[in-house]
C-alpha cells in the first residue's frame, strides 16, 4: 500500500520535516520514480522493525477505544427512570426496594448490584448532604453496561442514611456507569446541580417526570455554557 | 527530445533503479576512475614543472621561485576560484559530517592547479591532499548528477578520496583505509564495498597510464630482535618530530595572520624563506620523493649533523609553505621528514653502539615514515598500510606496527586532536557518525516543537484561566498581548499551584500579574546543542520557541528524548 509523507510521519509519531530530512539523508527506504518517490507500507514496516522504531497505523490506535464518548446526565436519567414512593425504614430496605423497581437490569445483576451498593455504603455513606444520596457501586458491574444509568428514587419517607450533614435522606440517585471515567464525569455534573439550593427545594416537592427532566436539561445547558 | 531528457536525469535510468547498492557500486567505479585521472594529471604537471625549472637551479635568484609559485597559487585560490588556502581536508571532513558531503564543483580542479604552482616551483608540500579534495569533490558532484541521497553522497566522497590516494601512491589498501579512517570515520559494509571498488578503479587507471611501479622499492631487510627493540626509541623520535611539525604549522599560521598584508604577499614571503633554505639544503624543496628513494636504497651518504639539520629544515620549510598560505598537502612532507628522522635515528644509534650491527638505514627511514604519517593523521592503520604498499616491504610489518602504534598513542597524549581534525575540534565541528554531537546537529528545533499549547492573554482573570487548565494537556501556557499578539511571558502551573485552590483569588488576580516574563526563549534556527546547554544551565525542562515576538510552540526535554532516541537508532543500528 502506498502512503503519503504525512501518513508516514503520523505512523512513526515524528514531525514531517524529520521524515523529509531522512529522505534527503537516505535513512528511510523509498522507491524513486520518474517524478518523485513512493512510500510502501510493507517496506516501511520491515524497516521500522529492523531499527526497532514504533510504527503504528493511526486508525488502529483510535479503534482501541481510548477516547470514549462521554454521555450527559439527561439521557442517563431517562434510561434509569424516575421512581416514586420507594418504601423502606433504613438504608438496606430502601436500597432493596429501589433496586427491585429499577428498569433495564436483569434479575441476577439486580442481586449483584444490591450487594455492591451495600458494600459501598459500609465504606462511607453516599449521603452527600441536603437530604440527597447517590448510591453507586465502587467498581462497574460485572455484566458491563453499554451506557450509564441513573435512577431517581423519591422515598416514601425520609430515612437516616448516615449522611455527612446527618440530615435524613429523601431522594436517592442510583448511579451506574460502565467505566470509572464516565462515573467521574456524571458525578461532577450532578454535584453541580445539587450545589444549587433551589434545586434541592424543587426535589423535596417530588416533581413529576416531565418537569424534573426539564430542570435537568436546564442545568445541562448552564454546564455546557461554562465549559466553552 | 526524450533521449535528451533522459540524459539530463540519469537517476531515472531503469538500470539504476534496480538496486541501491548496485547503483552505488557502478557510480563508485566512475568516481574512482575520475579521481585516478585527476591524480595522474597532477603528477604529470609536477613532473613537467620540475623539468622546466630544473636548469634554473644554479642561478642565485632561484630562491624567489617558490615565492612566485606560492603567490600565484594564493592569488588563484583567492581571486579566481574564491577558496580558502591550506590543504582543505578539514573542509571535506566537515562537509561529510554536516552537509552530507556537498562540495563545490570548482573544488575538483582548483586545488590541483594551485598545488601544482606551489609544489612545482619548489614549495615544500605534498600533492596528495589536493588530489584527495579533487577526488572528494568529483565524487560529490557525480552523486549530485545522479541525484543520490546524503548517505550515498558521503560514500562517494569517500570513494573519490580513496581513488585519489590509491592512484597517486599506487596503494589501493591505503586509499581505502584512509577514506574510511580519516574522511568518513564509520566502518560499515555499505561504505566499505563501494570505497574498495573505487580504490581498485583509481589504482588501475594509474597503472594503465603510468605503469605499475612501487614508488619506493628497496632490497630485502634482515630485521633482528635488537632492531625491534630500537623501534621504541624511533617511535619517540617520530612522535617528537610530528608534534614539532604540528605546533610549528599552527604557530606559523598565527604569525602569518598577524601580518597586515594581502594573502598572496604572505604566501610569497613564506615561499621566499623556503627558497632561501633550499639554497643550502636543496633536499627540502618540492615534494622531495627523490630524497626518500635514495634513503631507502641506502644511498643517502651524508653524516649525522647534516641529516639532523635537514630534518629540522624540512619541518620548518613545510611550516613556512603551508602556514604562510601556500597550497598543498601534508602527506609528502611527512614521508620526507619521517624518512630523514629515521635516518638521523639510525646514525645516532650507530654512533652510540658502534659494535652492534643494525639493519640497513633504509629500514629505519621506512619506519620513520610510518611513524610520522600515523602521528600526524593519528590514523595508525593508514600509516601501516601506506608504508607497506609504497615500499612493497611486507617483512617490516612487525616493527612497522610497533612504531605506528606507539607514535599514535604518544601524539594523541600530547596533541589530543590530529592535525586534520584540530581546527574542527576547536570550533566543535568534528561530528563523527553515531556521536551525541552528530545526532544533535542533525535534529533541529522545528522537528521537536510541540504546538498544542493554549495561549492566554495578560488581562484574563484567574477564574477563566482555571477553566482553560481543565481542557489543557500541558503545564505551560504562553501569555500573548491581546492586540499585537506579541509573546509576553509564560505561566508554568508549578509557579501558581498554591493560588489555584484559593477561590478568593479567582476574581482578583490577572494573568499579567502571575506570568513569568524573564524567560529564556529559543529561535527555530538555534543550534540544538546550544538550546540544551541553556536548558541545563538554567535547570529548565521546557522552553518557548519565539519568532518575531510571536509564540510558535514549546520544546521540552521529554519530546527531545523521544526524537533523540529515534534518531540515534536510525543512525547507529546496522544499516539497510
Amino acid at each position: 500500500m502506498k502512503m503519503t509523507i504525512h501518513e508516514v510521519a503520523q505512523c512513526l509519531n515524528l514531525h514531517v520535516s524529520t521524515i523529509e530530512r531522512w529522505i534527503r539523508q537516505g535513512r528511510i527506504p523509498i522507491q524513486k520514480t520518474s517524478n518523485g518517490y513512493i512510500f510502501r507500507e510493507s517496506t516501511l514496516k520491515k524497516w521500522a522493525a529492523m531499527y526497532r522504531l514504533p510504527f503504528l497505523i493511526p486508525e488502529k490506535v483510535k479503534s482501541r477505544g481510548y477516547e470514549e464518548e462521554l454521555e450527559n446526565l439527561l439521557s442517563a436519567m431517562k434510561r434509569g427512570g424516575v421512581l416514586y414512593d420507594i418504601k423502606g425504614d433504613d438504608v438496606e430496605t430502601a436500597l432493596k426496594s429501589a433496586v427491585g423497581n429499577m428498569p433495564v437490569l436483569s434479575k441476577t445483576s439486580k442481586k449483584e448490584l444490591y450487594q455492591l451498593l451495600l458494600e459501598r455504603e459500609r465504606l462511607t455513606s453516599t449521603g452527600i448532604g441536603k437530604g440527597v444520596a447517590i448510591p453507586h457501586p465502587r467498581d462497574p458491574l460485572s455484566d458491563a453496561l453499554k451506557s450509564p444509568v441513573i435512577s431517581t428514587c423519591f422515598l416514601e419517607k425520609p430515612i437516616d442514611f448516615g449522611a455527612v450533614d446527618d440530615r435524613p435522606v429523601f431522594v436517592m440517585f442510583i448511579l451506574l456507569s460502565q467505566s470509572i471515567k464516565m462515573h467521574l464525569h456524571l458525578l461532577s455534573r450532578f454535584s453541580f446541580c445539587v450545589r444549587d439550593n433551589s434545586f434541592v427545594e424543587f426535589l423535596k416537592a417530588s416533581p413529576d417526570e416531565a418537569s424534573f427532566f426539564a430542570k435537568i436539561a436546564d442545568f445541562e445547558k448552564q454546564l455546557d455554557r461554562a465549559e466553552t | 527530445m526524450r533521449i535528451f531528457q533522459s540524459w539530463r536525469y540519469p537517476s531515472n535510468w531503469t538500470i539504476f533503479r534496480l538496486d541501491d547498492r548496485l547503483l552505488l557500486i557502478l557510480v563508485a567505479i566512475i568516481v574512482g576512475i575520475c579521481s585516478g585521472v585527476a591524480s595522474v594529471i597532477l603528477n604529470r604537471a609536477l613532473m613537467a614543472m620540475f623539468n622546466w625549472f630544473h636548469h634554473l637551479r644554479h642561478y642565485w635568484w632561484v630562491f624567489v621561485l617558490p615565492a612566485i609559485g606560492a603567490a600565484l597559487s594564493s592569488l588563484f585560490l583567492e581571486k579566481i576560484v574564491k577558496e580558502g588556502a591550506g590543504h582543505g581536508v578539514p573542509e571535506v571532513i566537515y562537509s561529510v559530517s554536516r552537509y552530507g558531503g556537498l562540495l563545490r564543483f570548482r573544488s575538483s580542479f582548483s586545488r590541483i592547479i594551485s598545488s601544482a604552482l606551489t609544489i612545482g616551483s619548489g614549495g615544500s608540500a605534498g600533492p596528495e591532499a589536493p588530489v584527495v579534495i579533487s577526488g572528494a569533490a568529483i565524487g560529490s558532484n557525480i552523486a549530485k548528477y545522479f541525484s543520490l541521497n546524503d548517505r550515498q553522497r558521503v560514500t562517494l566522497v569517500g570513494c573519490g578520496a580513496a581513488g585519489a590516494i590509491s592512484s597517486i601512491f599506487n596503494a589501493p589498501i591505503a586509499g581505502m583505509v584512509f577514506a574510511i579512517e580519516v574522511i568518513i570515520g564509520e566502518w560499515k559494509s555499505v561504505n566499505i564495498v563501494p570505497i574498495a571498488i573505487a580504490s581498485v578503479a583509481g589504482c588501475e587507471i594509474s597503472r594503465i597510464l603510468q605503469g605499475n611501479q612501487i614508488p619506493f622499492s628497496h632490497r630485502l631487510f634482515h630485521i633482528h630482535h635488537m632492531d625491534i627493540l630500537a623501534c621504541v626509541g624511533l617511535a619517540v623520535v617520530t612522535a617528537a618530530a610530528s608534534i614539532l611539525l604540528t605546533r610549528l604549522l599552527r604557530s606559523m599560521d598565527k604569525t602569518a595572520k598577524k601580518l597586515p598584508a594581502p594573502l598572496w604577499i604572505r604566501a610569497a614571503i613564506g615561499g621566499c624563506a623556503v627558497g632561501l633554505i633550499g639554497l643550502f639544503l636543496p633536499e627540502v624543496l618540492g615534494k622531495g620523493y627523490h630524497v626518500v628513494q635514495t634513503t631507502i636504497e641506502g644511498a643517502f651518504s651524508k653524516g649525522l649533523v647534516i641529516v639532523g639539520l635537514a630534518t629540522i629544515a624540512k619541518i620548518v620549510a613545510t611550516a613556512l609553505t603551508l602556514g604562510w598560505g601556500g597550497s598543498g598537502g601534508i602527506f609528502a612532507p611527512c614521508l620526507v621528514i619521517g624518512c630523514l628522522a629515521g635516518l638521523t635515528y639510525h646514525h645516532g644509534l650507530a654512533l652510540l653502539w658502534p659494535s652492534v650491527t643494525w639493519v640497513n638505514q633504509g629500514c629505519f627511514a621506512l619506519l620513520g615514515m610510518a611513524g610520522l604519517i600515523s602521528g600526524m593523521l593519528q590514523a595508525p592503520l593508514t600509516g601501516i598500510f601506506l608504508i607497506v604498499e609504497i615500499t612493497g616491504g611486507y617483512e617490516v610489518i612487525l616493527p612497522l606496527i610497533i612504531v605506528s602504534a606507539i607514535t599514535t598513542s604518544v601524539c594523541h597524549y600530547i596533541e589530543p586532536a590530529a592535525y586534520y581534525m584540530k581546527e574542527l575540534v576547536d570550533y566543535g565541528h568534528l561530528l563523527r557518525p553515531g556521536t551525541d554531537a552528530r545526532v544533535l546537529s542533525d535534529l533541529n528545533v522545528s522537528e521537536i516543537i510541540e504546538k498544542d499549547c493554549i495561549a492566554v492573554t495578560q488581562n484574563m482573570l484567574l477564574r477563566d484561566f482555571v477553566n482553560i487548565i481543565k481542557k489543557s494537556h500541558r503545564n505551560y501556557f504562553p501569555v500573548e498581548d491581546e492586540e499585537t499578539g506579541h509573546f509576553l511571558g509564560i505561566i508554568h502551573l508549578d509557579d501558581i499551584r498554591q493560588y489555584l485552590f484559593n477561590p478568593v483569588m479567582y476574581d482578583t488576580v490577572f494573568l499579567g500579574q502571575i506570568m513569568n516574563t524573564r524567560v529564556e526563549v529559543v529561535d527555530p534556527d538555534d543550534d540544538l546543542a546550544d538550546v540544551i546547554r541553556k536548558m541545563d544551565a538554567n535547570r529548565l525542562f521546557s522552553m518557548p520557541v519565539v519568532v518575531n515576538n510571536r509564540f510558535i510552540g514549546l520544546i521540552s526535554k521529554g519530546n527531545l528524548l523521544d526524537q533523540y532516541r529515534k534518531e540515534l537508532m536510525v543512525q547507529t543500528s546496522q544499516s539497510i
